[in-house]
């Protein structure tokens, strides 16, 4: 695939996430397209493409698989581009691919993607419905399925194959916590740093997880405007260039998954870096979506930007800390951020895209020249890679 | 109304898988405690989950054989807390990856052993667990 005219990200908005008991996905999804419009002094007539996400999955029973018809009615506009898709925690990442795709065609000059997502609790069978969406009616989730469980696998077969160790996994976390707290935006910021002694005392969930080693469940959403260069310079002076994408499609069922330590991740970040003309040395920081805390360790592997099998040292050394030499989830994670359900894959993109344009305060990185942003879908199913960075080339 | 409080309540039933029309032969041989999956001759490899064509190379023509029902974790979980009812009981209980003798892997329970002892490559060998009329394959330390 070419990609010739630049596509740029040119204004970004995400709801601090939290419990929204008063409010279902709809309501959600237009607080934050209020907001989004309301930050950027934006008018609903300056997005000419609409591309939406179910909201109502996780929460069970909503029927919002056509959310992107009542959004554009709401704000009163008629997209030349639109569509409600899903591809789980992947799905806002490949929002921005096919937006790209419809820009560079000429279709559109700007496309709002935006997300909303309500996350049932746990313990009111949200846990269970969950179970049945991500693990095979008929060959899993008959055995007493469980998302942390299913995650473990993977987390398990990294421990044996490499020597990682439930220490390294803590470190993600502690690691993910010292961002947060520079984070206002994050559930825990304003609480205590985390240490490995903590995460390893927190009460067991399924091993090698502990309460600590799961991203927080919470609500929220967020949007933000893929445009062509042209519209983009005329929003921002620095928007966030798309260098490179690419997308792969794995497996559904994790115990399908031809390998657990080569999950499909290389795939899509080999085309990410082709596309951009860069390689992993280039790469100033990344976003990497982390439900568990496995998932940035074997993810750094696979996006090229550790040695195989060297996850669990790298977080350990402290790189991926404030003030460490390749910072990683500098928003808070999941793990310290908030996982908001069905719009989770949105805050990596997010905050990547704030590390581009130089708006992250606090936690703003001082090289922020190109970033990467890994998201999957499903369990590490199916994957999206973007590259970002300051200019179009 | 005494009598309430001391009645044995029975535990809620484990899921019972659904049975699709591919598979039929699957859970009709498991229900004669035989591990019995697909099998490609074209490949010449079982494969699971059945299906009706072999994932690998698209053959249609596909035959039943029965398996060993050997094998080895392939990973693992110690589920310590689970929102399944019928699960609640067996806490804590090992979710796991089985890799068979003769290639597939599926996911099962490991039974009657110790938790703390389940392990990656620990050999394990198929048991069957009956749910409603139905039986399921499971396994246990071989
Ligand atoms: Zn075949």
């Amino acid at each position: 695939m070419s990609y010739t005219s630049p596509v740029a990200i040119a204004a970004v908005s995400e709801m601090k996430p939290g419990r929204f008991p008063d409010m279902d996905g709809y309501d959600l999804y237009i607080e934050v397209i209020r907001q989004f419009l309301a930050e950027w002094s934006l008018k609903p007539t300056d997005i000419q493409g609409l591309l939406a996400c179910p909201s109502g999955m996780a929460g069970g029973g909503s029927n919002d698989i056509f959310v992107h018809e009542q959004l554009y009615e709401e704000m009163g506009i008629q997209p030349l581009f639109a569509d409600t898709m899903n591809a789980g925690g992947s799905t806002y990442g490949l929002m921005v691919q096919r937006a790209a795709l419809a820009i560079q065609q000429g279709k559109v000059e700007s496309v709002l993607c935006v997300g909303a997502g309500k996350f049932p609790k746990v313990s009111t069978g949200g846990a269970e419905s969950m179970a049945r969406m991500v693990s095979h009616e008929i060959y899993e989730f008959p055995y007493g399925t469980f998302i942390p469980a299913l995650y473990a696998q993977v987390a398990t077969r990294h421990m044996h194959e490499y020597g990682t160790t439930v220490e390294q996994l803590a470190e993600v976390c502690v690691s993910t916590r010292e961002w947060a707290l520079l984070n206002p935006d994050a559930s825990t910021y304003g609480s205590e740093a985390l240490t490995v002694e903590k995460v390893r005392q927190s009460r067991p969930i399924a091993s090698p997880f502990n309460l600590y080693d799961c991203s927080i469940p919470l609500e929220g959403g967020a949007a933000f405007l893929v445009c062509s260069e042209a519209y983009a310079k005329r929003l921002n002076k620095q928007p966030a260039y798309v260098l490179g994408m690419g997308e792969f499609h794995n497996h559904r069922n994790i115990h399908q998954a031809a390998s657990l330590t080569d999950i499909g991740c290389s795939k899509s970040a080999q085309q990410a870096y082709t596309m951009a003309g860069l390689s992993p040395s280039d790469i100033d920081f990344a976003e990497i979506y982390d439900a568990f805390s496995i998932n940035p360790l074997v993810f750094m592997e696979e996006l090229g930007l550790c040695p195989q099998g060297k996850g669990g040292e790298f977080f350990q050394s402290g790189a991926a800390r404030p003030g460490g030499d390749f910072p990683v989830n500098t928003f808070g994670g999941l793990l310290s951020f908030g996982h908001t359900g069905d719009a989770s894959g949105m805050s990596m993109i997010v905050e990547g895209i704030r590390q581009i344009m130089g708006i992250a305060g606090e936690r703003q990185l001082d090289k922020a020249n190109a970033g990467i942003v890994h998201s999957y879908g499903g369990m590490m199913s199916e994957h999206s890679t973007l590259i970002l960075g300051r200019s179009a080339s | 109304m005494n009598d309430i409080a001391t009645e044995e309540v029975a535990p809620p039933a484990k899921p019972q898988p659904r049975i699709t029309a591919c598979a039929a032969p699957y859970w009709q041989y498991a229900k004669e405690e035989k591990l019995v999956l697909p099998y490609c001759s074209e490949c010449e490899a079982s494969f699971y989950y059945p299906r009706l064509w072999c994932p690998s190379c698209f053959n249609q023509d596909i035959i039943w054989k029965q398996l060993s029902g050997k094998g080895k974790v392939y990973s693992f979980s110690v589920i310590y807390q689970s929102p399944l009812p019928s699960y609640q009981a067996d806490l804590p209980y090992v979710l796991a990856i089985i890799e068979l003798e003769e290639g597939p892997r599926m996911m099962a329970n490991v039974l009657h052993c110790d938790v703390d002892k389940v392990c990656v490559d620990m050999a394990v060998k198929v048991l069957f667990e009956a749910r409603g009329d139905m039986k399921i394959p499971q396994f246990q330390p071989a």
